[in-house]
Parts: structure tokens; sequence; C-alpha cells
């Protein structure tokens, strides 16, 4: 019995792990608890084990490094509180209620007009803050009262919201990214890249989808009445105005390009969005109007968010800042931003840093947490079980990667993204390495995939944030002066389901098309200039860390090596080799004493 | 139990201060950050000091603040099945979990960390990234960090034992992560209307 248990201590681990999550302790010190207490039981059982268990008391020594040089020194990291910070301070500077309104105005003529206001303002939101509640509290709030009130579908209204507001998950520069990137040990910048395309995509789906159901049923989603249109029409006026931008972009970039060389792309196009900004905002306060009311409109809410995504995401992808720094100059921004409008306090400070340290606290102790367990994991080869069990999958690479998106799909029910990427991640790592799959892809799978946990029925967080700003009593509509029915929590659940479905045939369009991932590669950057501080974190690995009682180490995995000598085969591989030796001598000048 | 309140509100009030005080720490390790980007790209100069100081200021935020975050309960747990038991059972997984999840960790680690730290300090230990940082301050947080979470985890058992009594009224009721969601976002809706 004794030697059962010293034998399949991983798996035991394993399940112990997960009673002792269920049961309701908080996740970090209940991961450092199972770590600790297996890695006693694992001492007194490592002589029963036949070698699967390398565990001795002074390897527990290494937790102290690990803490400090796999945690606290982790450069990679340190873009969760940046990023955090950027998004609650944005939330308060009112830029998402900006954009719906004015984006709505925009697109609201059109059939399903609404509908890609939100899709698109999800999109552009994601690109800035990264946090799901944000833009679905603000969507909920202001689109869907209007969706409402000229006659959009309850069920389609209330879906589109919750899913764009999960496009923040992955459409860089997203939390899920960072923590997976550093459990993965590739670089932020790589897995940014490498998500912008699928990301993108998962917009074009979701705007297709309303194309498709406004052709199908167009009655669920109206154009805006002409009433409704507050800014007025001047869509010409609008385009002519982009035009103008683009001219002088262009005439920014030849007259730049002999003195700036490659620089110029960029300063052209950022001279041409200052002219049009400026001018829109002059045309405005002196009351020229020359442009119409839409057209200023749209140029004074759109071009400071793209401003901040141009300072956060540009200067990653060109190279010029690391993924943390990208996030300091984006919190930094988002400060300007809310100072400008009027919407920064010394409370509103405050109340971010609060929301960040908390945030960073739990997140870094689960981290923590996690360190201690997968010593032991580790110790008693659980990595050798995992890859084992997950590379013995029918179906190769394929098999694999639809196993693991089904078991991460079922476990997003009941785990938070943190837990799973860092507990579940950094097991499914080396049998993904083991087959050959790029991790970068196989990060931005996951990212898709844990993305739809925060939509299915019923418990995606998004739903749950919709459903407490969505109305629960019928009420007058203020300005049409209709009756509106509340919004029930099934029409939510039910609208979601066609977006949960979106996501999986996504997941399945990266497994299937793996190079909008993999372009990530093709860009060449100049290593020297631009990952000084882009260090290449290990997982959970056990790097560096011999087992100091003069066992392998815990990654030299005796199993396979047990295996080669099992098998008599080997042994046929060796006598080929033996005619060698004989043809030396051949050339050897015979010395015959 | 009267003293041992009035020792559990002492370690709370205490903890609560550097909590709170600890998040300017990011802002200014977000300053920092940026400040030393522009530099790099206008100036052409860094230093690993100033990239170093980064991680101290963070680490020091999160690692001094998870007292705080232990005393407000926010560090998160899987409520899928804790939700479920009595408000009793809830006590005894928390004082549970306490005294043999939280405290034998967290009593290990700074049984490791104090010498971990003392060759550090008495090496003058420095970064081996040129230009870099003396070590032993982030060494120091990291024992600072889990010396706070063990007088916190006392503070808790303290407060457990006494709500369980019937001694005290329970300052953290249970809500699950949909609730308070829900809960932020009407603390949000609030905000937006003002």
């Amino acid at each position: 019995m004794i030697e059962f248990i010293a034998q399949n201590m991983a798996p035991i681990m394993f399940f112990s792990l997960i009673i002792f999550l269920l049961v309701g302790y908080p996740v970090a010190f209940s991961l450092a608890a199972n770590g600790l207490l297996f890695f006693v039981i694992g001492v007194e059982l490592a002589p029963l084990s036949n070698g699967s268990i390398n565990l001795s008391w002074p390897l527990l020594y290494a937790l102290p490094d690990r803490f400090y040089g796999g945690v606290m020194a982790n450069e990679t990291l340190l873009a969760i509180p940046f990023f955090t910070f950027m998004g609650i301070v944005l939330e308060r500077s009112g830029m998402a209620e900006d954009l719906l309104d004015t984006i709505g105005q925009l697109f609201g003529p059109i059939r399903g007009g609404l509908a890609y206001a939100v899709i698109f303002v999800g999109a552009l939101l994601a690109a800035t803050t990264g946090v799901v509640a944000a833009s679905v509290i603000a969507m909920g709030l202001i689109s869907l009262p209007i969706m409402l009130r000229y006659g959009y579908d309850r069920r389609l209204a209330s879906g589109v919201i919750a899913a764009s507001g999960t496009l923040a998950q992955i459409i860089p520069p997203s939390l899920v990214l960072i923590v997976l990137a550093d459990q993965l040990g590739r670089s932020v910048g790589d897995m940014y890249k490498g998500a912008l395309i699928p990301g993108l995509i998962l917009t074009g789906l979701y705007m297709l989808y309303i194309l498709l159901m406004s052709i199908i049923r167009p009655k669920s989603m109206p154009a805006l009445p002409l009433e409704a249109r507050t800014l007025g029409s001047g869509v010409t006026s609008l385009i002519i105005a982009l035009i103008a931008a683009g001219a002088i972009a262009y005439g920014a970039h030849v007259w730049l390009s002999p003195t700036h060389g490659d620089n110029a792309d960029i300063l052209g196009a950022t001279v041409g969005t200052i002219v049009i900004y400026i001018i829109a905002i002059a045309d405005r306060a002196l009351n020229v109007n020359m442009m119409s009311r839409l057209a200023q409109q749209v140029i004074i809410v759109l071009i400071p968010p793209l401003a901040l995504i141009f300072l956060v995401l540009g200067t990653i992808f060109l190279g010029i800042a690391t993924p943390t720094e990208g996030g300091a100059m984006g919190a930094v921004g988002a400060l300007l931003m809310a100072a400008v409008k009027g919407r920064l306090s010394l409370d509103v400070i405050r109340q971010a840093l609060a929301s960040t340290t908390r945030l960073s606290s739990f997140v870094m102790f689960i981290l923590i947490g996690a360190r201690v367990f997968s010593l032991t994991f580790y110790g008693v080869n659980g990595h050798v079980w995992v890859e084992h069990l997950l590379t013995s999958l029918p179906g190769g690479e394929v098999g694999f990667l639809i196993a693991v998106n089904i078991l991460v799909f079922l476990l997003a029910f009941f785990l938070d993204f943190f837990e799973l990427a860092f507990i579940i991640v950094p097991l499914l790592a080396p049998a993904a390495t083991a087959l050959g799959i790029d991790l970068i892809w196989f990060g931005v799978l996951l990212g898709v995939n844990m993305q739809t946990s925060f939509m299915h029925p019923p418990f995606g967080f998004a739903l749950f944030y919709l459903r407490s700003v969505a109305t629960r009593v019928p009420y007058l509509d203020r300005i049409t002066g209709k009756h509106i029915a509340p919004v029930t929590t099934g029409q939510i659940y039910w609208g979601a389901v066609p977006f949960v479905i979106i996501q999986v045939i996504m997941v399945a369009l990266v497994i299937m098309f793996p190079q909008m991932v993999m372009h990530y590669k093709g860009v060449v950057v100049d290593p020297g200039t631009i990952e000084i501080t882009v260090p290449e974190m290990p997982g959970l690995g056990l790097p560096g860390v011999p087992s100091l009682d003069g066992a392998p180490p815990a990654g030299g995995a005796p199993a396979p090596g047990g295996n080669d000598l099992s098998k008599p085969p080997s042994f046929g591989n060796e006598t080929p080799a033996q005619p060698a030796p004989p043809s030396n001598d051949l050339t050897k000048p015979p010395s015959f004493n | 139990m009267a003293g041992l309140l009035a020792l559990s509100r002492a370690i709370d009030r205490f903890n609560e201060i550097i909590g709170k005080a600890v998040g300017w720490l990011i802002l200014l390790s977000i300053l920092i950050s940026a400040g030393n980007a522009i530099i790099r790209k206008v100036l052409n100069t860094s230093s690993n000091a100033w990239l170093e100081a980064q991680w101290y200021l963070f680490g020091a935020a999160f690692l001094l603040a998870a007292a705080y975050t232990l005393k407000q309960n926010e560090h998160i747990r899987i409520d899928i099945i804790y939700g479920m038991f009595s408000r009793r059972t809830q006590h005894w997984i928390d004082l549970l979990g306490h005294v043999f999840f939280l405290m034998p960790f967290v009593i290990l680690m700074i049984s490791y960390f104090t010498p971990y730290f003392l060759l550090s300090y008495r090496s003058g230990e420095v970064s081996t990234n040129a230009g870099g940082l003396i070590i032993w301050p982030a060494k120091a947080l990291l024992l600072a960090g889990f010396i706070l979470l063990g007088i916190q985890g006392i503070s808790e058992i303290i407060k457990k034992i006494a709500i369980m009594r019937g001694d005290m009224d329970d300052p953290t009721p249970f809500i699950s992560a949909h609730e308070a969601a829900e809960l932020e976002a009407k603390a949000l809706v609030e905000e937006l209307k003002q």
C-alpha cells in the first residue's frame, strides 16, 4: 500500500490539490500547503519509490531563491500592475462613454449599427484597457438602453455587449497574455504580436454574425430613426476630413523622409493625426463649423484612444519600449487623458492604486504558492506523469490540442484565468514542447479559449457585470415614452450562446491556421536595443536547482533511461557499430614486431 | 479574549496603514518605468539601477500588502463549493486553513528568509548587473512580507475564534465572487452618475 502511494505520488498529489482548492481556502496558501505537505510525505517515502521521487530536505532551501529570482525579480510580471492601473484610470476617465455615444451615432443609421458600434468600441477599449468589467458595464449602461429603446432583440443586444467586453482578454495588451507569456517562458512582445491577428479576426467574426443576423432577421436590429441621430448626418464631411488628414500625413512623410529615414512613416502619420485633431478642436471652439458636427465629434473622441493605443502597442511592436515600459507609458497617458477631461483627482488615483495593489498581491501570491507546489510536483516526477499522459493521446499534435482545449474549456467554468495560467499551463507546456508545438501559438489558443470563460452561462463574469447594469424592472423610456420591459437573466444567458459558439469556431480556426499567429516570427527586431528588460523566464521548471543528495536532477527523467535499458533491440543497434574499429586498423601501417 | 482582540485590532490597524501606503510605490514604479523608457530613447542612456528599482518598488507593494489583502479577505478562493456550505462550516474551513495551511507555510518561510537575508546583508551583496542596486533590501522585503503575513494570520485566527464564540460580529461576511462582481458594477455605476 505504502509502496503504491510512493510510486504514484504525482497523481495522488494532483488530485489532492483539486480537493484542497475546492474546499475554498484562498488558492495561494492552499497551493503552498499542498506543496509542503507532499514534500514531507515525499521525503519520507522516497526510499520506497523506485527512484520516482527525488526529494530531500535540503531542496526546500531552494524556495527563497525561487521567490526572489522567479517571482520578485520578474520584470515581465511587472507589466501586470502597470496595465491594471492604466485600465482603472481609463475606466474613470469616461473614455468608454464618449466613444460609445459618438460611434453609436456614426454607425447608428445603418441596420445593426449599434451592434457594430458596440463591437468596434469593444475592440478599441480592449486595445487600451484590457479590463472586461469596465467595458461591459459602460456598454450595458450606455448602449443597452438605446438598443432597447429602438427595438433591438434583447438576446442579441445583451450577447453582443457581453462578448465585445471580453475582447479585452485576447486583444493586446491583455493581462492574460502577459501571464501566459511568463508561464510559457516566452516574451510578452511575441505573445502580443501573435495574438493581434486572431483578436482582430475574432472581432471580424462578431461583426460577420451581426451582418448575417441583419439579413436573416432584419427586425431584430433596426437602424436608428432620424430623430435619434443627435449629431446629425455629415459622414461626407468626415470622409473628406480623413482624406485631408491622410494627405497631410503623406506630405509630412515626403518632407521628413530625407532627414528622418525610416522614422518618417510614423512621424508623418503622427503629424497628420495631430493636425486634423487640432483643426477639429479649433473648428468647434471657434464655431467655424467647417466640418459637420458628426465629423468634429468623431475626430475629437477617437484620436485620444488611438494615440494611447499607439503609445502602448505601437511602441511595443516597433521595439521602442518593452511591454512593461509600454504599460507604464500607457498608465501615464491614461493619467494625462483623465486630467485633461477633468476627471482626475487624488481620490481616483488612490482608489486605482488600492485596486491595483490588491490584484497584484493576490496574483503574485498565487504565483508564490504555485512555486512551492511545483517544487514538490517536479520532485515527484509530476511533469513526467503529465507529459506522458498528454503525449500518449491519440491524434498527435491535433489530438493533444483538442484534448487540452476541451480540458481548459471545462476547467474555466470554475477556475479563473490566473489560476489556470499558474497551475495548469506550466503542466501543459512541457508536453506541448515535446510535441513540437510553438508555445506562442499554444498560448494564443489558450487565450482565446479562456476568454470564453467570461461569457459562458451561467458562470461567465461578463454576464454578471451585464446583469447588474441591465434593467430588472420595467420602465418608461424618457425619449420615446414607450414602455420598456426588463431584461431577463434568461435573455442574457441565451444571448451569450451564439458568441460562445463563435468562440469555439475561433479556437478551431487558430488550430487549423497557425500562420495567423506564427507571423510573429517574421518581424526581425534588433535584440540589442529592445530585449534589455525581457528576460526569458523559465516557467515553473526547476532549472538550476540540483537535488542535493547526489540523485540525478529532477529534470533528468529517469523513466526514458530505464526504458532504453529494458529494450533488447538496443544491443542490436550497437552491433553494426562494431566493424568500425577493424577498418581503422587497415589504414594504419602494419606493425608486426 | 478581550486582550487578544485588542492585539488583533492593533495588528489590523498596523497592516491596514502599511497596506494602503504601499500602493503609492506602484505609482512611483510606473513613473520610473515610463521616464526610463523615454530617457533611453531620447538620450540613449539607461541604467540597470532604474530597471531594478521598478521591481523593487513593485515587490515592496505586493509583498507588504499581502497581509492587508488577507485582512480584507481578498485573496481569491474557488467558492463554487465553499459558497454552498453554511456560514459556520465556512468559519471552520477558514480557521483550519489559517492554522494548517497558512501559518506553517509562513513560519517556514520566515525561518528560511531570516538567514537568507542576513547572509546577503552581511556580505553586502550587490546586483550582478552593471550599476545595479544592493540586493539585501529586496530580500529584507520578502522577509518583512512574510512576517506581516504571519502576524496578520495570528490576528485572523483570533478574530475567527471570537466570531465563532459569538464575541464579535463578522467583519468580512461571505460574498461569492459573482456577488462581488455585482457590487463592483454598482459602485462603478454610482461613480459614473456623478
